[in-house]
């Protein structure tokens, strides 16, 4: 991709992150926008924190930064996991990634199209689908660990009841009484 | 052709914005959000009001034909009876200082959420039939009637609720949300609606001691084992004394401590220790149960529960009961146990420790010593031989759990222990900590497994603070004093911040705890390999 291309992503990140979270925190119940709008503490407002978090990494990836895929894996994970365990269907959890595209077209695209770097453009979009593949991986692997999760429980609820029940089934050990 | 939705259309969840408002804004029973009804017949052994089945995903109910009335008639009885709850009706302003300190809001984003809102949700319905201007005004001033989508409601949010009490902390009048919950669960009990994982463990403490229901010989053999395997650690078989009379301390802990993982290492913890100080007491298989599940219930049914240590305490002539590392068990003791059961046994006396000679004044009205305090006073003395270097592959943090740390305010004791019992400690952010300690998110009987989605996000704030440690001081353990925070906090920490492992802090002791006689420690009480241990030293052993 060519410099200018960068260059020009690069001009609207601010924007496009601020109105990727807006739309990201617009699909909470109304009275909870505004909470999550105002308040910067990241663990008193963790679902803000770590959207914003995950904004500027995914328009960093998007745009085409020398980016480490483990650190975008990280700060992805963060926000993809909370969006795992909160009420969505699958679909409305990750959709969230999508809400660039919109964002991305309006604000960069004429800009882009008019000195010739359409095709730059098209790359970046792109891009944001293999994030939203990355963030698919992610998802997955936190539904599974949910559901270990639970297994693993119950198992370890009564771990020692098993073991005790384990003894008795393989009879008294030599030198004991019956 | 049908056409498919953008992703605009997919993730919007409020097409009509402003859709309702939430006075009109129905509950939703997804699977994973909801706990599961308790059973029929435990309802009916237990003597709970209309038992009846039931499914919370279901349009109907079930509820007796003049629930209303019940219901009703129920919270008037507990306005006349508990002067906080009228006054914790009345007093609230709406000022919003409790709504983002609740780690369900911060989670789930939910409203309903906000400690101010889920007590609404009750308030609407007193303020219809006892404050003038509800009377006359109705939904106008923010009133309204009961209906069974209110009893819905009542439900899920009362279950969405740990009673954890950050919020009460924050608030400028004190107001106990946690109370509000108690009493919408209460409530909802009255209709035959409760659930299986509070309901059983109920049944189960009331005829056999203890949440599992296991017999009294079963638990002893239990708890030898792991007596057996302190000898494998450690090359001495710790005594466990039981139902013994004339003991001077009888020792009461959770039941997770010994039936399971991780709180049975915590357990051999306080074995190798009570061996190693030749402590005077007994442990007791009826009361051989810290956690109050009645305390999620009702009043009385807390009260029963609760019985039993000042029972056990009688029959065995213990002067003073020393409790384990519970979370709710404290509450119940620090705030509830005088009033449900006191005064204490005659004979009982204030605690007093048998090594140091410290009075433990203030349990003079409970005679109930936590176990930080009783370890943290012998350290304090210097009356035990720790090494602190076997804890040494550990860099560990301390989750304050909630019912110690703001119902008894349990705060310097743990870590003045763990401090000792490790070299590498590091605290959490501050305002995650200490009386502002985020909650596990499995509180008060909701560490059950159906709902780990909701535990999951309920215990964000906590992950999010236990992955910031991690990531930023290299935090790869969290020790704690609740047995339901070690069961629950290990998947969380999975979850949130994998390669974190949780443990209570006896477990730290033990592992620290130099005894007299024993062999060379090569693993801890996990039986795994102990840092520090050279090849050479271990084979010269052998």
């Amino acid at each position: 991709m060519s410099k200018m291309a960068l260059e020009l992503l690069r001009e609207h990140k601010k924007e496009v992150v601020n109105a990727w979270v807006d739309a990201v925190f617009a699909t909470y119940p109304f009275e909870t926008t505004g909470f999550l709008r105002t308040k910067q503490d990241p663990f008193g407002n963790p679902v803000a924190h770590m959207t914003r978090e995950s904004a500027a990494i995914l328009f960093d990836a998007v745009a085409g930064e020398e980016m480490y895929p483990p650190t975008v894996k990280a700060a992805l994970e963060r926000f993809v996991k909370l969006r795992a365990v909160q009420k969505f269907v699958p679909s409305e959890s990750l959709a969230v990634i999508y809400l660039m595209k919109p964002i991305l077209r309006k604000q960069v695209l004429p800009a882009m199209s008019r000195v010739g770097q359409l095709a730059a453009y098209l790359e970046a979009e792109s891009r944001l689908d293999s994030l939203a593949l990355l963030a698919f991986d992610i998802y997955s692997e936190a539904r599974e660990t949910l559901a270990e999760a639970r297994i693993k429980e119950i198992r370890n609820q009564h771990a020692q009841l098993a073991r005790w029940a384990q003894r008795l089934e393989a009879g008294p050990r030599s030198g004991e009484k019956p | 052709m049908a056409k498919l939705p953008t992703p605009q259309m997919l993730v919007a969840s409020r097409p009509n914005f402003p859709d309702e408002p939430w006075i009109d804004t129905k509950p939703e029973f997804t699977p994973g959000s909801y706990c599961y009804p308790a059973k029929k017949e435990t309802m009916e052994l237990m003597h709970m009001p209309h038992p009846h089945e039931w499914d919370p995903a279901a349009e109907d109910w079930n509820l007796p034909e003049n629930w209303e009335k019940i219901l009703c008639d129920a919270f008037d009885d507990r306005l006349a009876r508990h002067r906080s709850l009228k006054l914790f009706m009345d007093i609230c302003v709406r000022c919003g200082a409790c709504a983002d300190k609740c780690h369900f809001f911060l989670g789930t984003n939910d409203p309903k959420n906000m400690p101010v809102l889920r007590a609404e949700l009750l308030r609407s319905l007193y303020r219809r039939d006892y404050t003038m201007l509800g009377k006359l005004l109705g939904k106008r001033v923010g009133a309204r009637g009961w209906d069974k989508e209110v009893v819905k409601e009542l439900f899920s949010y009362a279950y969405q609720c740990t009673e954890c009490r950050r919020c009460s902390l924050f608030c400028p009048y004190g107001i106990d949300t946690a109370e509000i919950t108690a009493i919408v669960r209460e409530l909802l009990h009255e209709v035959g609606l409760g659930t299986h994982w509070i309901m059983d463990p109920v049944k189960n403490c009331s005829f056999t001691g203890n949440h599992l229901g296991i017999q009294p010989h079963s638990f002893v053999e239990i708890v030898e084992m792991l007596a057996d395997d302190c000898e494998t650690i450690t090359g001495i078989r710790p005594k466990t004394p039981f139902n013994e009379k004339g003991h001077e301390i009888l020792f009461i802990t959770p039941s997770g401590d010994v039936f399971a993982d991780p709180g049975i290492y915590t357990f051999m913890g306080y074995l190798l220790l009570f061996h190693e100080l030749d402590l005077d007491y007994t442990f007791s298989t009826y009361s051989s149960e810290g956690g109050n599940f009645g305390s999620f219930t009702s009043f009385n049914m807390a009260k029963k529960l609760n019985a039993k240590m000042y029972a056990e305490a009688e029959r065995l002539g213990a002067k003073w009961i020393l409790g384990g590392e519970c979370g709710h068990m404290w509450r119940v003791i620090n705030q509830y146990m005088d009033t449900y059961n006191g005064p204490s046994p005659s004979h009982m006396i204030t605690p007093k420790s048998p090594i140091t000679g410290t009075v433990f004044k203030n349990a003079a009205s409970t005679k109930m010593v936590h176990i930080a305090e009783f370890t943290a006073d012998l350290i304090y003395h210097n009356k035990l031989k720790l090494d602190p270097s076997r804890n040494d592959h550990i860099v560990t943090t301390f989750h304050d759990s909630c019912n110690p740390a703001r119902a008894m305010g349990l705060l310097d004791e743990p870590r003045y222990v763990l401090k000792h019992v490790c070299n590498n400690f590091v605290e959490m952010p501050e305002n995650t900590i200490r009386e502002q300690t985020f909650c596990c998110g499995s509180g008060s009987g909701l560490n059950t497994e159906e709902i780990m989605e909701l535990r999951m996000r309920a215990g964000m704030p906590r992950g999010n603070a236990l992955r910031y440690v991690q990531q930023k001081h290299g935090v790869n353990h969290m020790a704690c004093v609740c047995a339901i925070d070690r069961a629950t906090l290990t998947p969380l920490a999975n979850y949130w911040a994998p390669g974190v492992t949780v443990s209570g802090l006896h477990e730290l002791v033990g592992n620290a705890l130099v005894m007299k006689g024993e062999s060379k420690r090569t693993m801890d009480l996990r039986q795994e390999d102990l840092p520090n241990v050279t090849d050479d030293e271990a084979e010269g052993e052998e």
